[in-house]
């Protein structure tokens, strides 16, 4: 096997992970930046794929990969560096835990806005899959949160973008292109991230309502409400009259009391357990059906969709104010999928594919089309990851057929 | 491909031997421009060009070639090719307010000033988002939604006559960038013009796509990576209750220090702005002048937006705030028009300090906030050791500072003082982990300074985002990033950005 990274003398450890169109069975944990780097550097040598690993939640979410040599984790880069209270910014390696993130800021009236699930979400997974919850309402986007981010390149250089600050014109804006890009670009190794304050009151509510296009718009419209922070609303087709809603409401008591009045207009609220929001958020990502789909189109269109998937045999979830749309489920055919993508464009917006069996996923790329821009995907992973080593073939770029001439 | 063989990291020795462009634009090439624009729509005569030779960075004035103002995005398309066709590079421009220099004409390039395409394309009330050309005013856009409740967020200083297209390049904050985060925030897809002269669409209306943040990369890229023609916006629906405080303090040090009180508080005022007591001078002896007490050492502008019902806890929370450290006394606007004119003291600073001297030099730079207090008594002390007059004017919850220094160009030496002085500031601001640059955009203004913030392993993914995009460099050459692999026109060793004389 590949002579250069063995000859890096890194320990390595005997384990299968298998990921969409490929297997690795050796796992490494640089534990330094610059260990990454070398390993980068020989696999550069060796042409070797190198598999990127942080809380492994969302290696499903993927396109067929290309020949792997090795899977890489960040779980060495670990560690919050530096928090500064009195500022409400925090320094972690990108194989942080998520959780220990919010644990530690909450412990000084902070909160970390990323909405990423699962205990082992890690900071460089979060900000490679730039998977948001439902509190993206108050949150914002993954690259919302990002004010600085340390990256090992596809040549094995180690640079950094951004800064500690919150308001930064300095330079072109590359965070932005490293996050969600599911490290093709870059491998994430630090990030700075800005806090918001926790609120002072925070309440969760929900509710079971019948199925309906004018109560749903009725809830929807709800979602500019200043103090809003999640908003669900749940359908099966099975379970047509039965639609459940979950709201979660934070800031002054004074605010929250008169948020809840603007629901209470339109639904039967009933208090809901303070976890509500992330059970939801951790059984999305959970989920164990064949087919999970996140798609995302203008609000007033949501319902639209939320429509075809049901029709399809779908369950839902919809994040009615930011036009996002969970669904699962077995679905007969890709064609189903095909339908369902098509809808999501037409609606103003895209469906990606976070899970798809095996056998779909030829053919069909699960992230879809980058608007126009095809050219100039292939251009940049051209010039970020000449080699193509860092992931290969996951991301969107796999489908645009090499480097521009 | 092996390691050796992958492409060369730029290095000084790849930069290619001069090519001397035209000096003066050929009758033929003007004329290719006036069929594609019209000829009220193309300037090329001396006297037209002057008042294009700078943005508002007047410190080193440059004549472009020639002005076009394309109504469309095909005849910026054809314009584009008619450029590339003569070996002439191109200069994107909104209203030319921009302070570090971007819109800065090089060395025999033309302007492509996008302010004739200034309409409104679409809005759509019920999913908050605005479709607009490039040259519409930031403010017009505003007043013309209001009816539906609705407004821009981002609010440059300028934006009576900013426009949008330039805040794309520009990445332009403004007071309330606190609470609703700058352009990049705010603009959900981008058509534009690349420049190969193709045209290219990015994003769509959801704000999120499923392949690379193209929107994210090219927001704040200050047009060196094409030409945006169209820009798909959100809107903000206009809060139920504004309050607005004036806060007065015998120092700026307790009065940034009452910042740091109400972020922790949990309260998120949507913006945080401090006045320094040189600058309250000059404002209380203007035409602008908002009825502060001389006395003052500092004011803190404190603006608070939302629900009615929260505004009387959080007022609460921040007088106990500004109690603690001190102030004098603070004041809650009874009306819209005392709201004005608290608004007055901070934005009338700028045109009250033409009043201290001929020339005025908007600094910009960011700092951790709490470093503030520190880094301006380190301000307050460089002006003073180059003998320079400067006043404060600073976005305090974001660490955002402005110094700015009074001076008169006729004098070189104060010139050169003015300088001097400004990049010892950038220095002490990024000795503290702080930013050259957190509104006003690198430019050609603090080009030869990002060495302060990034080392060449930094530099170098910035070239690769370039080059991806504009890989000969005809597009803005010269701004953003220090040396170039392709361009002539960004010699580090020159403080000028040009070297070929026009």
């Amino acid at each position: 096997m590949a002579g250069a990274i063995d000859g890096l003398g890194l320990a390595t450890r005997d384990e299968v992970v298998r990921v969409p169109g490929a297997t690795v069975d050796r796992v490494v944990t640089p534990e330094s930046v610059d260990a990454l780097g070398a390993l980068v550097r020989a696999a550069g040598e060796d042409g070797a794929g190198l598999l990127l690993m942080g809380g492994r939640s969302r290696l499903d979410f993927a396109n067929p990969a290309a020949a792997l040599a090795i899977g890489v984790s960040t779980a060495g880069l670990s560690g919050i560096d530096e928090f500064e209270p009195d500022e409400g910014v925090i320094h972690a390696g990108a194989g942080t835990p998520i959780q220990m993130i919010r644990d530690t800021v909450a412990a000084e009236g902070w909160e970390l806005p990323l909405d990423s699930a699962g205990p082992r979400s890690t900071v460089g997974g979060t900000i490679a899959s730039a998977v948001t919850g439902p509190r993206a309402h108050a949150f914002g986007a993954v690259k919302d949160a990002i004010l600085g981010l340390e990256i090992v390149g596809g040549d094995g250089a180690p640079s950094k973008c951004g800064g500690r600050v919150v308001k930064n014109v300095t330079g072109y804006d590359l965070a932005k292109l490293y996050c969600g890009s599911f490290g093709t670009f870059g491998v994430v190794t630090g990030a700075w991230l800005r806090l918001r304050p926790a609120p002072a009151a925070r309440e969760t509510l929900h509710a079971r309502c019948a199925s309906g296009g004018e109560l749903f718009e009725a809830v929807r419209k709800r979602a500019e409400r200043p103090g809003l922070r999640a908003l669900v609303w749940k359908e099966t087709v099975e379970l047509d009259e039965d639609v459940r809603v979950l709201v979660e409401l934070g800031g002054s008591p004074e605010g929250v009391a008169a948020d809840r009045s603007a629901f209470a207009e339109v639904l039967a609220l009933e208090t809901a357990s303070d976890d509500a929001i992330d059970l939801e958020r951790e059984a999305r990502a959970g989920d164990s059906d064949p087919v999970v789909m996140r798609a995302r189109v203008l609000g007033t269109n949501a319902a639209t969709l939320a429509r075809v998937a049901l029709d399809a045999g779908l369950a839902v979830s919809i994040d009615p104010g930011l036009g996002v749309l969970h669904a699962h489920g077995a679905p007969f055919s890709v064609e189903v999928l095909h339908a369902l993508r098509t809808e999501a464009t037409r609606l103003g917006g895209f469906a990606t594919f976070p899970r798809l069996p095996d056998a779909w996923r030829s053919g069909f790329d699960v992230f879809g089309d980058p608007d126009g821009a095809d050219v100039l995907v292939a251009t940049l992973a051209a010039r970020f990851d000449p080699q193509g080593l860092l992931n290969p073939g996951r991301f969107v770029s796999a489908r645009r057929g090499g480097p521009n001439p | 491909m092996t390691a050796a063989e992958t492409p060369p990291r730029s290095s000084p020795d790849d930069v290619p031997e001069p090519v001397v462009r035209p000096q003066v634009a050929t009758r033929d090439f003007v004329e290719k421009l006036r069929k594609i624009v019209g000829a009220e729509n193309c300037l090329a005569r001396e006297g037209e060009l002057f008042a294009y030779e700078c943005d508002g960075l007047t410190l080193e004035p440059r004549r472009p070639l020639a002005v076009v103002l394309p109504q469309t995005t095909q005849e910026v398309s054809r314009i584009v090719h008619a450029c590339r066709g003569a070996d002439v590079h191109f200069v994107p421009r909104g209203a030319g307010t921009g302070l570090s220099g971007g819109a800065h004409a090089t060395a025999g390039s033309v302007l492509i000033e996008c302010s004739r395409m200034n309409r409104v394309l679409e809005v759509d009330e019920a999913n908050r988002v605005a479709v607009v050309q490039p040259g519409v005013v930031n403010a017009e856009l505003s007043t013309a939604i209001k009816h539906l409740g609705l407004f821009y967020a981002p609010d440059p200083s300028s934006q009576q006559a900013c426009t949008i297209g330039g805040n794309v390049a520009e990445n332009s904050g403004g007071p309330h960038t606190l609470k609703y985060g700058t352009t990049t925030n705010h603009v959900l897809a981008l058509e534009m013009v690349l420049p190969d002269g193709r045209v290219a669409r990015f994003g769509n209306r959801t704000g999120e796509g499923p392949g690379p943040d193209f929107v994210g990369a090219i927001v704040g890229s200050e047009g060196t990576l094409g030409i945006v023609t169209e820009i798909t916006v959100n809107l903000t629906p206009i809060p139920e209750a504004i309050e607005t405080l004036l806060a007065i303090f015998d120092d700026v040090v307790p009065a940034c220090r009452a910042v740091g009180r109400i972020i922790r508080s949990g309260v998120v005022p949507a913006a945080m702005e401090i006045v320094d007591k040189r600058t309250i001078e000059a404002v209380e002896a203007s035409v602008y002048a908002a009825g502060l007490p001389t006395s003052a050492g500092a004011v803190l502008i404190i603006e608070l937006d939302g629900a009615p019902v929260c505004m009387e806890g959080e007022i609460a929370a921040i007088r106990e705030a500004c109690d603690a450290e001190g102030c004098q006394t603070i004041q809650v606007a009874r009306d819209e028009e005392e709201r004005l004119k608290f608004w007055r003291a901070r934005k009338g600073a700028f045109g009250a300090m033409g009043r201290l001297a001929p020339d005025l030099y908007v600094h910009d730079a960011v700092v951790p906030r709490i470093h503030l207090p520190e880094i301006l008594a380190k301000v307050g002390e460089i002006c003073d050791r180059h003998r320079l007059k400067l006043a404060n004017v600073f976005h305090a919850g974001d660490g955002n500072l402005h110094p700015n220094i009074c001076f008169d160009r006729r004098d070189p030496d104060e010139l050169e003082r003015v300088v001097q002085a400004g990049e010892e500031i950038l220095e002490a601001c990024t000795a503290v982990g702080g930013v050259i640059t957190g509104e006003h955009g690198v430019g050609v203004e603090k080009r030869d300074y990002m060495h302060l913030v990034f080392g060449e392993d930094d530099l170098e993914p910035m070239y690769r985002l370039r080059e991806a995009f504009n890989p000969d460099g005809v597009c803005n050459p010269g701004k953003v990033i220090p040396t170039t692999r392709f361009c002539v026109e960004s010699n580090p060793k020159a403080r000028g950005y040009d070297e070929v004389p026009i």
